[in-house]
């Protein structure tokens, strides 16, 4: 324990560290993005009808939520801010404080990317496994193909394929947004089943789209422990296949285990095209619509968040490797 | 297999759970009564989208207000083609505009109720005026001499308010100012002005540093105004906001509505999008009963139209788009050569390729649209040049601009490569199209052109203002108003600003000044004219004294061309007649408001 507890001091002070760097380099690279969003809402505010007059003035008002004062004042009432986890306030949102318009984005992108990622996981090292020891046969092709094909096709390709199939061809999935608002929210069945229609074709295009690489990843370590001593000694002492399997599921899932830890950090980075496409309101989309409007503190406060989940999730991944291999545990060096 | 089922199993009460802890648990039962028309599938494309944490706020940038629907004016802008001052009833019922304009005074409905059964009345109004002054817009502006702000609000009595204006820098959209504001109910919104607050707006009025300070004041209770979120909607319109959540919201019936007998649906409900290809999709399936204009490729519209019950009603929109010059440079510094291009590009092909279901070609260059140009200046309109399209005509101009055509190119007078190169912002698809079609255009004719795609509209606004481009599309005749009309050729943008109803003229790259043009133009059969000034007058004119100077200012832009009117767009609204009918008739002025209004006026009614 005290080895383990010792890394994770480490790599606390290492993360704090690494967050500071990465939120002042943010800060600036945010404020450095060119265009003009007040002349930008100007114009959008005439297209809507507006007249000009009324348009500048209206637009005075909802920018004065900006920040004010030179750009080193900002960055130094950003990073105190940032101690208190005050991220500031919102322009597009009137005035809202960043930190709450992004905890109402980030359950939309993580627990459908949550749901796809370990559904992907489960999935893919199952059927890894059996791709791996049925190599040579038909089965084994057929899984390494399916996975090789899913693994090549970008998200938004699969996504854009279960929506034009799905929703539009043979329209028994929504595709619109995360609930329906006819449904009282609540632990009602009208509304859970609401909750899960609605995310059936976002979590199957995550699935799809993460599940070619667990499969590979598998298979290749499945076949690399196959020819290990250990199995081969098993199999001479005649132990059960049953018994064989469990060993090599084992031993092939480790390295995969630390690359899972991986993937969930970058959950709240969502998927921007995933959630365009099925108008799925996470962190993805929110961010985009930040960059669109740049609005700074958003903007910023999207970009740190994921930067602080994959920050954790490396940390995560790294004590958790501590704990599941005892090599690591007991302290003695592992080659990668 | 049992595993996998119990984590999936698990995922979805997840999900559930975390989805469940933003929600209310208010009942859905329409609490209105009469009509029974059942559910309103609408979406609102003039807004940024819904956002679930906003608040039901009018002035909010992206609220739960939804115009027509839970947010109310006092009356509904009517953009009539020549005069501003018409409207349909909203909060008011009637209205008294004084022969001047002097001043308006407004008789409320006097059934109006708000949804928690309080009736509407005078001090409402006064509260909304006062929450408007913050925002600082319209007749409602603290800035010094601002043109048509009211001076003073009077309460007459409980269903009477009298708003008047200060002469001294007088508008013709006054009237229109104070019609156009939101009503809130002050016994929601009133703690947010201060006590003093109209004593305040009496001290901004003045000079000096306490007039200064008082206008910091109200201009800091604007952000308040913007970001206040009431705990529950109160509303004076046909239905009130029940919940929302990041993809839809849902409205309800306001039973209390003053006309709610003829309101018919019992529900509302708005879908949320983040790119017209969700509209798209919406549409084609059918699933809207109404919606505003999206451009969309000729097939996607096929597919709309194919829908069950897909249909569409077109009217008058009051904005056209132009091709916009930056005369800073050479060779665009040259009329001919801008004359050349007016004769070379034939607008049809433009439009037919770029809008053909939101646009018409622009029959002339005028800087206003074709519907209320006919109006404004009448036969003068046959008189102006309609630059059509003439291949020899465009060769004479390019000559007499001194160009020189060599093996076939058009090159500058010294002998330079000519290339017109054209911007415009990623994502405006429609403009992006008609770049292309005058690209093709051009290089046919022997000039060479491009496109340049932009990051996004703030990028293109940011760098088209400060002088980068050589031409651009920009958005023109923005009616119905006539100062509006010609304020985007001859405004901000050409060198005019117009603070307190005193003219001033920039230089070409100072302070907006990005067309560049000569201050003053010669004007054939007109003489000399101050085009900003005389853009200026329109404010304060009469429709009959507005008449000349738009004749006046329509020939000055068909002659010197700052812009190259391409196309007049058309309000093209989409409609599904498979649950509703009543919709408006084509061409009619309810077009350029929403669907709410049409609701609350009672035209709506459930397919029997």
């Amino acid at each position: 324990m005290t080895i383990i507890a010792r890394r994770l001091a480490g790599h606390l002070a290492r993360g704090i560290v690494m967050i500071l760097v990465v939120a002042t380099i943010t800060f600036f690279i945010v404020r450095s993005i060119p265009g003009d969003p007040v002349a930008a809402n100007v114009q959008k505010l005439i297209e809507q009808g507006m007249s000009a007059e009324a348009a500048q003035q209206a637009t005075r008002v909802l920018y004065g939520f900006q920040p004010q004062g030179s750009l080193w004042d900002q960055y130094l009432d950003y990073m105190t801010g940032l101690l208190t986890f005050d991220l500031g306030q919102s322009i597009t949102h009137a005035g809202a404080p960043v930190t709450g318009v992004l905890a109402e984005a980030a359950k939309w992108t993580v627990l459908p990317v949550l749901a796809g990622t370990l559904l992907s996981f489960l999935v893919g090292i199952i059927l890894g496994v059996y791709a791996a020891i049925k190599r040579t046969g038909k089965l084994g092709d057929v899984l390494a193909i399916s996975g090789s094909l899913l693994h090549g096709v970008p998200q938004y390709v699969l996504g854009l394929l279960l929506s034009a199939i799905f929703a539009t061809l043979i329209p028994i999935l929504p595709a619109d947004g995360p609930v329906d608002i006819l449904y009282e929210p609540g632990f009602n069945a009208g509304y859970l089943a609401s909750l899960f229609d609605h995310a059936v074709l976002p979590v199957a295009t995550y699935a799809l789209a993460a599940y070619g690489g667990w499969i590979l990843a598998m298979k290749s370590s499945v076949v690399t422990v196959l020819g290990d001593d250990f199995i081969l000694a098993a199999e001479l002492r005649g132990m059960k296949r049953s018994i064989i399997f469990r060993y090599i599921a084992r031993n092939a899932i480790l390295p995969l285990f630390t690359i899972l830890a991986l993937s969930l950090g970058l959950l709240l980075g969502g998927a921007v095209f995933i959630e365009r496409i099925f108008n799925y309101p996470g962190l993805g989309l929110l961010l985009i619509e930040s960059i669109t409007m740049r609005d700074y503190a958003l903007m910023g406060g999207a970009f740190l968040i994921i930067t602080v989940a994959i920050i954790v999730a490396n940390i995560v991944a790294d004590l958790f490797y501590s704990v599941i291999d005892p090599r690591v545990r007991s302290g003695e060096e592992v080659s990668a | 297999m049992k595993r996998l089922a119990a984590v999936v199993a698990l995922l979805g009460l997840a999900s559930a759970t975390a989805a469940c802890s933003g929600g209310g648990t208010t009942n859905t039962s329409g609490s209105g009564g009469g009509g029974g028309g059942g559910l309103f599938t609408t979406i609102d494309v003039t807004r940024p989208g819904l956002d679930a944490s906003g608040p039901a706020n009018p002035w909010a940038p992206k609220g739960n207000s939804f115009q027509g629907y839970n947010a109310m004016k006092l009356g509904w802008v009517k953009n009539h083609l020549t005069d501003p001052n018409q409207f349909y009833p909203g909060i008011a019922a009637k209205w008294e505009i004084a022969p001047d304009n002097s001043s308006i005074t407004i008789h409320l409905q006097p059934n109006g109720k708000w949804s928690d059964g309080k009736p509407v009345v005078a001090e409402d109004v006064r509260t909304s005026i006062g929450l408007a002054y913050t925002t600082g817009s319209t007749a409602f502006a603290i800035t010094p001499g601002a043109a048509g702000a009211a001076a003073e609000v009077t309460v007459v009595d409980d269903k009477t308010v009298k708003v008047t204006q200060d002469m001294s820098n007088p508008s013709m959209k006054f009237a229109r100012g104070v019609m156009d504001t939101w009503v809130v109910p002050a016994h929601v919104w009133g703690s947010i002005l201060p006590a003093n607050f109209w004593d305040t707006l009496k001290t901004s009025r003045g000079d000096g540093a306490d007039a200064e300070k008082a206008r910091e004041e109200i201009l800091a209770l604007g952000q308040k105004v913007l970001a206040f979120a009431p705990p529950k909607d109160v509303s004076a319109g046909p239905f009130v906001l029940e919940r929302v959540n990041p993809g839809e919201a849902l409205l309800l019936k306001n039973k209390n509505f003053y006309n709610a007998a003829n309101v018919a649906p019992d529900q509302v409900k708005f879908l949320n999008y983040n790119g017209n290809e969700q509209i798209w999709n919406y549409l084609s399936a059918g699933k809207l009963d109404h919606s505003g204009f999206v451009a969309a490729p000729a097939d996607v519209m096929n597919r709309i139209k194919q829908a069950p019950g897909s249909n569409t009603i077109k009217g008058f929109s009051p904005v056209a788009v132009g091709m916009a010059f930056n005369q800073s440079k050479k060779p665009y510094d040259n009329v001919h050569v801008r004359r050349g291009l007016a004769y070379l590009i034939d607008r049809d092909q433009v439009t037919k390729v770029a809008s053909p279901e939101g646009g018409t070609p622009a029959v002339t260059t005028s800087g206003i649209h074709q519907k209320p140009a006919q109006e404004w200046i009448g036969a003068e309109l046959a008189a102006l040049e309609p630059y059509k399209h003439d291949l020899a005509k465009a060769e004479a101009e390019f000559k007499e601009a001194g160009l020189q055509k060599k093996d076939g190119k058009w090159t500058l007078a010294d002998g330079s490569p000519w290339k017109v190169t054209m911007n415009a912002p990623s994502g405006f698809s429609d403009w992006i199209s008609a770049q292309e079609n005058i690209k093709s255009q051009l290089i046919e004719a022997g000039v060479d052109a491009e496109v340049v795609t932009v990051a996004d509209y703030p990028v293109y606004l940011e760098e088209l203002s400060a002088g980068k481009y050589d031409v651009g599309f920009w958005l023109m005749a923005l009616g119905p108003a006539p100062y509006d009309i010609f304020q985007r050729l001859y405004g901000v943008s050409n060198g005019w600003s117009n603070v307190a109803g005193k003219v001033k003229h920039s230089a070409p790259g100072k302070s907006g000044n990005w067309m560049g043009g000569p201050e003053e133009i010669d004007v054939e059969g007109v003489g000399k004219v101050n085009p900003g000034e005389l853009t200026a007058e329109l404010n304060a004119a009469s429709a009959e004294d507005a008449k000349p100077i738009m004749a006046k200012l329509a020939r000055t832009a068909n002659q010197d061309l700052p812009a190259i009117q391409l196309w007049d767009y058309v309000n093209t609204q989409f409609t599904n007649t498979a649950r509703f009918t009543g919709w408006p008739e084509q061409d009619s002025d309810l077009l350029r408001l929403t669907a709410g209004v049409w609701i609350q006026l009672g035209m709506i009614k459930a397919k029997q």
